[in-house]
């Protein structure tokens, strides 16, 4: 019945196999455009400039002329009636002679780009889209080759580029290899020391008793074990590893030890106070348990990481309300240690308590019925079923406390006392010794820290992405905690309330106090400083750069998301990797990679509102990528198929049916961006100059010279005034939602 | 009715489609699809049906092969480019779209004006018999309307070649019946080429012109229904459609020799050892003076208009069902006489 075909088909009417006209021909007439009309480059830091003698034509460079030879002759190629296939390799070779002449003379040149610039490598760009497109080397139309390449570039310049600036800083000076600075640094006191001849303690002496004492313990268990000789080795070694580290925490100074103490303090509590919360609010018999929960989970985001610190000065410093006024004490415990790991467990358990929160709520309470069927009680199913179910979600929750902590920089720089930790050292070697190397030997440092944690969960873990764990809340009832034990975690939750609502409560205080700790009376003068002094332009400043952030921040991570989670490309697991750089990377490291990297020569950019722009958006972009990867996932991925039949290309697709879909998520995205953008200080920091000064960066100012009142006014503001953003945008992404009756297919 | 459908036929040469180092999800497919046929592509999941569909409607690309469209090879050129449209298992229904801008949707991406848009909506939802529904949401229809919507928007844009991917596999058991009749009463009064993929053969031998049954990648065999039910080409064909038996017996040309009871049948078959494959309603009892084989009842089960019988005929299991009233005739033990009807017993290659 499988008869041969019969006679001739109609030919159809449409030249199915191929397209008449090239897309290319648009962008590329945009690159003529902008080669011809706009300066290539621009004298100094100013954009705006028009300086006759740097449009392309006046430089007459042969590379420049070689680059619109490469646009023209696109635009000639994209009206030929050749096969599309073989006219988009064409196009292809152009565009890429084009797109690396131009490249290659900033190179050689040196000169910082000018607007014209942008529009030629804009326009190049997506003429190579169009044509990897066309001659079919890139699955997808052209808006999808394009997108990829935008985002690879983007990811590439702002974001690899900048972290090997830092790198290569740190052993590449003045032209040539140079370990001295390296190696000075390493050795020096503030980064590591373990012995100070003037201290009556012998530290190196008790870090080797320490060792020893590991050395022996873990031989003697083993011994115990009955375990054979290479294992009694291995663990003696390893104990003597494990005691020699505690020694060097405990007695060790400079930065290193530091940092490493105050993780291996923090990021323990953090996660167990966070699992605390999380088992509370999922299982808590009381109703105002998990409300006053929800509350606790928005604290981290609107307020800037430093706040709570600023705040336990006013309560625990030398004229502290509650060791001064109450106790009669006027110490500086505060400053050091311990007070850096009290703010810093203040302001990382809520971020534990979210993830961990997540984790718990993908558990199938099937589980825990089926044990209690068989006869296990609240304990034993606890202990047996869901702790080792949660741990995964515990060791996620454990390694962020743990870069959250490495990284901070607000908290150590308000009560660090005289403690030296790796974050703030990175900026002072930068601001206050003047030794840019320095900073980068830091900075270089911290950053494999930091990915050295990161990489080692996630071979223990085996992969997952670093997007938080959505599991799907599943339906039935969950068994309850023992009581004993839930009135335990209760009072720890009702400690800590009352204590961070004090700290809140003192910053608003404070900002009516004539005189902190001296003069409690009310006085509306530090409202009027901020206002007629520089605080109300700054606040504005900041706010206007955080919302012009957002917007990008928010549409590249939707691009991205998409592109990584519905669209296979080489090249995938670079623009994967990049945004998982760019979460990970502490603030600082960035912050001096950015100066490192756009301080001079072709990307000159540095010393302007745009650099704070740039490092916003993608400090944040990971926040947009994980909220639309979550939002992805719940749409059918036939709806865009159905979509792509009925012969709509990837863009219109993405408008006409993804964007109004996810229009929730994209809103709330959009306005945790704003947030994060507006609290953020570790990398702006760097970045802030005359005229572009930010908020928190001013915040940060106050309290280092004492005037506490100003500091706690603007604080205050800033406070009310996301939370107000927050509460009314949520309200308007839930009035769009509503409108979605039944979006899950 | 949709007016200026020019269906086309579809030619898969060579078709392969590989994933990751050595899956073969479809293993190098030859096939020719008539203009205006129903096509049928049959088998248990992961036989690379759904693939096979993709590959035809542009939602993946192939490894190598051609896909000829009206004699025009549109492999490597993307879904959105092919006059091919597709009804989804989920219906694919965009949620935030009422009925009418569903279907229009098609012909809003295409940029038609306002009101040949309107005219041909309201001619595919009358061909579909949904009129007066254009304002509801999706999910205000119940399942076998969201279908039908799902089917007027493929259609109304005028396709040469229509696709199904188990469009009935949402649908409770009662209302499949009635929808595949719809569709496929819709099918030939459009004379439109299309492709659906089940794997439920009940479905397939009801609407399809050919089925092709497909397994771990290739194709077993094509055929129109009558075909594939009588003459199965191999055991995997005979016993996913429908049930059936494998005996061992010979077959001299002329006769089959099934343990001493000999019967007329003409097949192409080389002479010598064969299975023979016998459909449960192929069996009978035999009358006294009939040529019959013996066997053992081993099972009886009444089930009103049809008793189940497992007999055991020299070592083989024998499943049957015989129609017709009363109580069962022969119970667990007893020693009875079977005969075959001829028209529904084929003869396979001897294992």
């Amino acid at each position: 019945m499988d008869a041969s075909p019969p006679s001739k088909a109609p030919r159809s009417r449409r030249l199915a196999a191929g397209l008449a006209v090239s897309g290319a021909w648009l962008p590329a007439a945009l690159a003529i455009v902008g080669w011809w009309a706009l300066p290539i480059g621009r004298p100094s830091r100013p954009f705006l400039t028009l300086q006759p003698d740097l449009y392309a034509v006046a430089i007459g460079h042969p590379l420049l002329w070689l680059a619109l030879l490469g646009a023209v002759t696109a635009l000639g190629l994209s009206f030929l009636p050749l096969p599309t296939a073989r006219r988009g390799d064409l196009v292809l070779v152009a565009g890429t002679v084009g797109l690396a002449s131009v490249v290659a003379w900033f190179v050689v040149s040196a000169t910082p780009f000018g607007m014209g610039a942008l529009l030629v490598l804009a326009g190049l760009v997506m003429l190579l889209g169009n044509a990897l497109s066309e001659s079919g080397r890139v699955q997808g139309d052209a808006f999808i080759a394009s997108s990829i390449l935008f985002v690879s570039l983007f990811v590439l310049l702002f974001i690899i580029y900048p972290l090997f600036t830092v790198l290569r800083s740190s052993i590449y000076i003045d032209g040539r290899f140079d370990f001295s600075v390296f190696l000075r640094t390493m050795q020096h006191p503030l980064f590591f020391m373990l012995g100070n001849e003037r201290s009556a303690v012998d530290e190196v002496g008790l870090t080797l008793r320490w060792s020893l004492a590991g050395l022996v313990a873990f031989a003697a268990f083993a011994l115990w074990r009955r375990a054979p000789w290479t294992r009694l080795v291995g663990r003696a070694i390893l104990g003597g590893a494990l005691g020699f580290v505690v020694g060097v925490l405990l007695y060790g100074n400079g930065a290193l030890p530091t940092s490493l103490l105050l993780v291996s303090i923090v990021a323990p509590t953090a996660t167990l106070l966070g699992l605390t919360f999380a088992l509370l609010g999922q299982r808590a018999r009381f109703g105002a348990v998990r409300r006053s929960l929800d509350v606790i989970s928005i604290l981290p985001i609107i307020t800037p990481p430093f706040v709570l610190a600023f705040a336990m000065i006013f309560l625990l410093g030398r004229r502290g309300l509650i060791t001064y006024n109450l106790l009669d004490m006027s110490s500086g415990w505060i400053f050091g240690l311990p007070g850096v790991a009290i703010a810093q467990i203040l302001a990382f358990t809520p971020i534990a308590y979210l993830l961990l929160r997540g984790s718990l709520s993908s558990l199938n309470p099937a589980l825990e019925e089926a044990a209690q069927t068989l006869g296990a009680n609240a304990w034993v199913t606890l202990r047996t079923i869901t702790w080792p179910l949660v741990r995964p979600g515990l060791a996620a929750a454990f390694l962020l406390s743990m870069i959250e902590s490495l990284a901070d920089f607000g908290n150590p720089i308000i009560l660090g006392g005289n403690r030296k930790y790796m974050a703030t050292e990175v900026y002072l070697s930068l601001t206050g010794r003047f030794n840019p190397n320095e900073a980068a030997v830091y900075g270089a440092v911290l950053l494999l820290m930091v990915l050295g944690a990161f990489f080692l969960q996630r071979w223990w873990l085996g992969g997952g992405s670093f997007v938080t764990v959505t599991g799907k809340p599943t339906s039935g009832a969950l068994a309850p905690i023992p009581r004993a034990l839930e009135v335990a975690l209760t009072m720890v939750l009702f400690v800590w309330t009352v204590f961070v609502a004090a700290l809140y409560l003192s910053i608003v205080v404070g900002s009516f106090a004539q005189l902190w700790g001296v003069n409690y009376t009310f006085t509306l003068k530090h409202y009027q400083d901020f206002f007629s002094g520089a605080g109300w332009a700054v606040f504005l400043f900041t706010a206007r750069v955080a919302a012009i952030s957002a917007v990008p921040a928010m549409l590249l991570g939707f691009l991205v998301a998409y592109l990584v989670s519905r669209q296979r490309f080489w090249g995938r697991r670079f623009v994967e990797f990049g945004s998982l750089l760019s979460f990970a990377t502490p603030g600082t490291v960035m912050g001096v990679a950015y100066i490192f990297a756009f301080n001079t020569g072709p990307v000159l950019l540095t010393a302007s509102a745009t650099i704070i722009v740039i490092a916003l958006v993608f400090r944040n972009m990971p926040v947009a990528i994980r909220a639309a990867v979550a939002g992805l996932a719940q749409i059918d991925p036939s709806l865009e198929e159905a979509s792509t039949m009925l012969r709509a290309k990837s863009f219109t697709t993405m408008r006409r049916v993804l964007f109004p879909l996810l229009i929730n998520t994209l809103v709330t995205g959009l306005i945790f961006a704003f947030v994060t953008a507006m609290t953020a200080v570790s990398q702006v920091i760097f970045l802030v100059s005359p005229g572009n000064q930010f908020a928190t960066v001013l915040l940060l100012g106050w309290v280092d010279q004492g005037q506490l009142g100003r500091a706690a006014a603007m604080g205050t503001i800033l406070i009310v005034s996301l939370l107000l953003a927050i509460v009314v945008v949520l309200q308007i992404a839930r009035m769009l939602g509503a409108r979605m009756v039944g979006v899950r297919t | 009715m949709i007016s200026g459908l020019t269906p086309a036929t579809v030619e898969l040469r060579g078709l392969v489609k590989r994933f990751g180092k050595d899956v073969y999800a479809v293993n190098d497919v030859d096939l020719y699809i008539e203009r205006g046929e129903l096509l049928t592509l049959l088998g248990p999941s992961g036989c690379g049906k759904t693939t096979a569909l993709r590959l035809i409607a542009g939602l993946e690309r192939p490894t190598a092969g051609q896909i000829l469209l009206d004699d025009e090879d549109v492999a490597r050129l993307p879904a959105y480019l092919r006059d091919i449209t597709m009804v989804f298992q989920s219906y694919a229904l965009f949620p935030h779209m009422n009925v009418f801008e569903n279907v229009a949707y098609g012909l809003r991406v295409a940029r038609r004006p306002k009101e040949e848009i309107a005219a041909r909506v309201d001619e595919a939802l009358a061909m579909v018999g949904l009129e007066g529904l254009a304002h509801r949401t999706p999910s205000q229809l119940s399942g076998g309307q969201q279908q039908r919507v799902a089917l007027a928007r493929a259609l109304v844009i005028r396709p040469r070649v229509l696709l199904f991917d188990e469009p009935l596999s949402n649908l409770d058991a009662k209302l499949r019946k009635r929808v595949r009749e719809d569709i496929r009463e819709l099918q030939q009064r459009l004379g439109i080429t299309s492709v659906y993929v089940t794997h439920d053969q009940e479905e397939a031998l009801a609407i399809s012109d050919r089925v092709v049954v497909m397994r771990e990648g290739i194709i077993e065999q094509i055929g129109s229904p009558h075909d594939l039910y009588t003459r199965p080409a191999s055991r995997f064909v005979a016993d996913f459609i429908g049930s059936a038996n494998f005996l061992p017996g010979r077959y001299d040309g002329k006769e089959i020799d099934l343990l001493g009871y000999r019967w007329a049948h003409e097949q192409d078959i080389a002479a010598g050892p064969v299975t023979v494959m016998v459909r449960p309603e192929a069996v009978e009892f035999a009358r006294e003076d009939e040529q019959a084989v013996d066997a053992t009842v081993v099972s009886a089960a009444y089930l009103g208009a049809a008793t189940e019988y497992l007999f055991d005929v020299a070592g083989t299991e024998l499943f049957a069902t015989m129609s017709g009233g009363g109580m069962s005739a022969a119970e667990k033990g007893d020693r009875v006489r079977l005969r075959l009807k001829p028209t529904a017993v084929s003869l396979l290659p001897a294992d």
